[in-house]
């Protein structure tokens, strides 16, 4: 049942009923029903029933004879408005149509279950939207560039020797800089490696060596010797690890799809031109933000 | 002790630093345990050897703050949606996660940095307004506001129809009927939408995603609102419904909105926080000691009540900032920033300048200590935090990627100078909105419970944009050597209490010590100086209040008059560029209050400013290469805002 949700063949199938509802509308103006009205019993249904759902009890004939009053009215109004072109070149009623013909592609793509393979081929596929963080363990001496000013390379060589023969086991308390930034760090993501010292210096803190004083390792406030303890390279879950993930992404995956494959359909029943830009000149910079 | 909190999770904030370390290292244990413990962990776990020693085993405080905002808009509010935003819940949870979306204006937009937490706070009156009117809902076209509206709409204006919904809103001439009421189907649907967002997107670990609300008071166009934040999962969230402003089943009045709350704890065994904003467009309202409701001065009630559930209040956002005002801090020459003090939220009444005494942050913490003497309780004793309450579902407030207050005001060459708001009384520009701020939270781990405890115990500071790093430490016992110690958290919890706590009764001849740092944000502008503000009450019974700079960079020498001289400025406007050649990338220091008396109540708190930084107009004039007017300012010095410390005989 939810199998066949996720075809696309259903996609095509219901936003061809869309398009045809539409363009029923449309032909509605014309000729053979352009001066009739026709308020069927289904629709009085329909009528009565949306009442209901807000109200939590049916209309009374009296109400649902102002309802039927309404919906008479809203139909001459709009064909009307409609037949004036009133519709046209609006840019509400045009971003309120593309919403929600939107609003039909996501629900379709949101009801889709995905099947076991369809989760991992997407897992497959997209390894890195699932990657762990890698997990690293340092400890870090500081030299203030501020404080040592252009000495602090050659300081910092020194400092570096000295830590390498001390080896791995050396108190580094009274070294380097006293700084808010903290000596030593265990299992800390990437991520949050990257938020206290800088994304650069979270990077190069990938590729050290482990075990051995190394350095200098420079961040947003200074340079560092740093001596990487234990790192765990980050991995990718096993779908049992993480399927609510997958599947999350998943369906966001195939919402933004669905709404991209749906344009491209249409727009292959158009022929499109686009006029030459008035002064184009192919050797002027884009501004650094498109405009709107 | 003033009043008996006994709500347990005060406790645990109350012994994260203290007695038992065997028994705090176990909940450490454990919550690792369930936070992330799965086979992945188990694995790498194995990979990493036993520190041979370590003096830094056994930390149990905060080690890096977390960045957030704790008021973000999506399209569920009536006023957002209004304005064009299209973005919901979801997509909000994802932006703030770092995810690269589309903006409702067709942009594409990223954060410079993932954020660690995020509250979705929409209103809770009518939501689902703005679904029900597009759709014509019978109970909307029963009205004659509600038709005119719908009509607007079908006719293709649409933009009309926002701005006279929204007026009404304000006005309070909304027609009840049609606003969709909790207990409703339509709002019960809602109501679960965003608890499902907020359950989708929350991460424990990794991002902390909150239920939250805004309950939006307005009457008058004077603004009391307040965002209620949820401790619990959807659970306890799903027994209940927002508190709304109409009657009968709301109120617009703060001590109705305080029996909400306590209800709701009583009845699910769950908590909630609330958070205060804009009291600069409350005309006089939001901090009162002559009540607005009752006409009367507050009582033992309010000032328990206030005390008891608004533990932080939101100092800095988009419509303004609120820590004080150059009337009231005269002597301050950095108050004058970003202020919003033409009237209310709507314009509808002009600002007189008696009305700033209750609207600004400083002014209230003071106030509180005069309350505090009479009644016994302060009711003004809350911490600082800042957020955005932008409207677009897009907490991007960074002067150089600042997404507007609405979708119509994303970054477009149009929108510094399209008027923000314009009545007969008076216009605030585009160029007025503020890009600020977020809120960080010294807590121990990424989850609800740990955010929220930390917000509690109001281990919190306001920053208007950037992520700078700010401890500030108050004891009786801190020395100058403490600054040069290579683990000053470590001294400073030790030895003292952190931003939102107490100190008693001062030992013989002692006066409070502060241990103070900042560090600047890995990716901004340099420090210019920390700065401590004491607010105290003498034993006439008047308030006062004095600015001292405390820690600075470079080799300034105060001069004749006490001030410092300028940091300086290396902006160049034209390129919206600056260079970290002048400032410091970290401050440190002990400082000792020098005129203390210890008889007197007071606080203090931190304040820490960075070198001059390009303003969001100045980006936006040269990305667009637009001119904009002289009065429009092109520079701008954030800065960060710590809760206080308070000081009581």
């Amino acid at each position: 049942m939810r199998r066949w949700l996720s075809e696309p063949l259903l996609h095509f199938v219901v936003l061809g009923i869309v398009l045809f509802a539409g363009s029923s509308i449309i032909t509605r103006n014309t000729a053979p029903t352009a001066g009739r009205i026709m308020v069927s019993q289904g629709r009085i249904a329909n009528l009565s029933m949306s009442f209901a759902k807000v109200w939590q009890r049916p209309p009374s004939s009296d109400e649902l004879e102002g309802l039927i009053r309404d919906y008479v009215r809203e139909e001459v109004l709009s064909r009307e408005a409609i037949a004036m072109g009133l519709d046209r070149d609006d840019t509400v009623i045009r971003r309120r149509l593309q919403q929600k013909l939107e609003f039909v592609t996501n629900d379709v793509a949101e009801q889709a279950q995905p099947s076991e393979a369809e989760l991992q081929e997407y897992l497959t596929q997209h390894p890195e939207q699932f990657r762990s963080d890698a997990l690293l363990s340092f400890r870090q001496v500081f030299l203030s560039r501020q404080a040592r000013g252009d000495a602090v390379q050659a300081d910092a060589v020194t400092l570096l020797a000295e830590l390498q023969q001390a080896g791995p086991a050396i108190d580094t308390g009274t070294l380097g800089d006293p700084t808010l930034l903290s000596p030593e760090l265990t299992k800390a993501r990437a991520g949050e490696v990257a938020a206290i010292f800088g994304e650069g210096f979270a990077h190069q803190l990938t590729a050290l060596a482990v075990g051995r004083w190394q350095g200098p390792v420079a961040s947003a406030y200074g340079e560092h010797l740093v001596l990487v303890t234990a790192r765990a390279d980050g991995r990718v879950p096993a779908l049992s690890e993480a399927r609510a993930q997958v599947a999350s992404e998943w369906t966001n995956a195939r919402r933004i799809a669905a709404n991209q494959d749906f344009y491209r359909q249409a727009l292959g029943r158009y022929t499109v031109t686009v006029e030459a830009l008035p002064h184009s000149d192919a050797a002027t910079t884009p501004p650094a933000q498109p405009p709107r | 002790m003033p009043y008996p909190i006994l709500r347990s999770h005060v406790h645990t904030g109350l012994l994260a630093f203290g007695l038992a370390q065997a028994l705090t290292c176990l909940a450490a244990e454990e919550s690792v345990t369930t936070d992330i413990g799965t086979i992945d962990q188990e694995t790498v776990a194995n990979s990493f050897p036993k520190a041979p020693y370590s003096p830094y085993a056994g930390r149990n405080f905060p080690t890096r703050p977390l960045f957030g905002d704790t008021h973000l808009h999506t399209a569920i509010s009536v006023d957002a949606g209004a304005f064009g935003c299209r973005l919901g819940p979801k997509d909000a949870y994802r932006f703030a996660k770092g995810e690269e979306i589309t903006a409702s204006s067709g942009q594409q937009v990223k954060l410079s940095r993932p954020l660690d937490f995020l509250v979705v706070a929409d209103h809770s009156d009518a939501m689902g307004l703005f679904p029900m009117i597009f759709n014509g809902d019978p109970k909307v076209l029963a009205t004659e506001k509600g038709r005119h509206w719908y009509e607007l709409i079908q006719s293709g204006k649409g933009g009309e129809a926002a701005m006279d919904i929204i007026t009404s809103f304000g006005a309070g001439t909304m027609p009840k009927e049609i606003v969709p009421v909790p207990g409703t189907a339509i709002y019960r649907s809602v109501w679960n939408d965003l608890i499902d967002a907020a359950e989708g997107a929350n991460d424990p670990g990794h991002f902390t995603a909150f239920i939250g609300y805004e309950w939006t008071s307005v009457t008058g166009g004077n603004n009391l609102h307040r965002n209620v934040i949820f401790r619990d999962g959807a659970d306890k969230a799903r027994l209940t419904e927002p508190f709304t402003t109409q009657k009968p089943l709301g109120s617009d009045n703060p001590s109705d909105l305080w029996k909400w709350m306590t209800a709701y704890e009583e009845k699910t065994g769950g908590f909630v926080l609330a958070i205060a904003h804009n009291g600069n467009l409350s005309n006089g309202r939001m901090f009162p000691i002559i009540e607005s409701f009752t006409g009367k001065k507050v009582d033992r009630e309010y000032v328990e009540q206030s005390a008891k559930w608004e533990r932080l209040y939101e100092a800095t956002q988009i419509k303004g900032d609120g820590e004080t005002h150059p009337f009231l801090s005269p002597n301050d020459e950095f108050a004058n920033y970003e202020k919003w003090d033409k009237g209310n939220l709507d314009m509808t009444a002009l600002k007189k300048p008696e009305m700033l005494e209750f609207e600004y942050a400083r002014s209230a913490l003071k106030n509180g200590l005069k309350l505090e003497k009479e009644l016994g309780t302060n009711p003004y004793k809350f911490g600082m935090v800042g957020s955005t309450d932008a409207h677009t579902a897009l907490a991007a407030v960074e002067e150089d990627n600042f997404f507007g207050k609405t979708s119509s005001s994303e970054p477009n060459p149009g929108r510094a100078m399209h008027p923000f708001v314009k009545t007969d009384k008076g216009v605030i520009m585009g160029w007025e909105t503020s890009a600020s701020g977020y809120a960080a939270v010294w807590a121990k781990e990424n989850t609800r419970a740990s955010i929220w405890d930390a917000m509690e115990r109001r281990e919190t500071y306001a920053t208007t944009g950037p992520r700078l790093v700010v401890r500030f430490f108050g004891g009786f016992d801190y020395e100058s050597t403490d600054a040069a110690n290579r683990m000053p958290a470590q001294i400073g919890y030790t030895k003292g209490v952190p931003m939102g706590g107490d100190l008693h009764t001062a030992p013989a001849g002692k006066a409070p010590t502060f241990l103070v740092a900042a560090m600047k944000d890995p990716i901004g502008a340099n420090l210019d100086r920390y700065q401590i503000i004491k607010g105290w009450l003498d034993a006439k019974g008047e308030v006062h209040e004095k600015v001292y700079d405390v820690v600075w960079a470079g080799d300034r020498k105060p001069g004749a008059d006490g001030k410092l001289p300028s940091v300086g400025s290396t902006v160049d406007v034209e390129n919206a560029t600056w260079t970290n050649t002048i400032g410091a990338p970290e401050l440190i220091t002990v400082w000792k209050d020098p005129e203390f008396d210890a008889a007197q109540r007071a606080f203090y708190y931190g304040r820490v400013l960075e070198i001059p930084t390009p303003r969001w107009t100045a980006y936006d004039a040269k990305r667009f290469g637009i001119k904009l007017p002289k009065e429009v300012p092109m520079t701008t010095i954030e800065r960060a805002y710590t809760s206080p410390i308070w000081y009581t005989p």
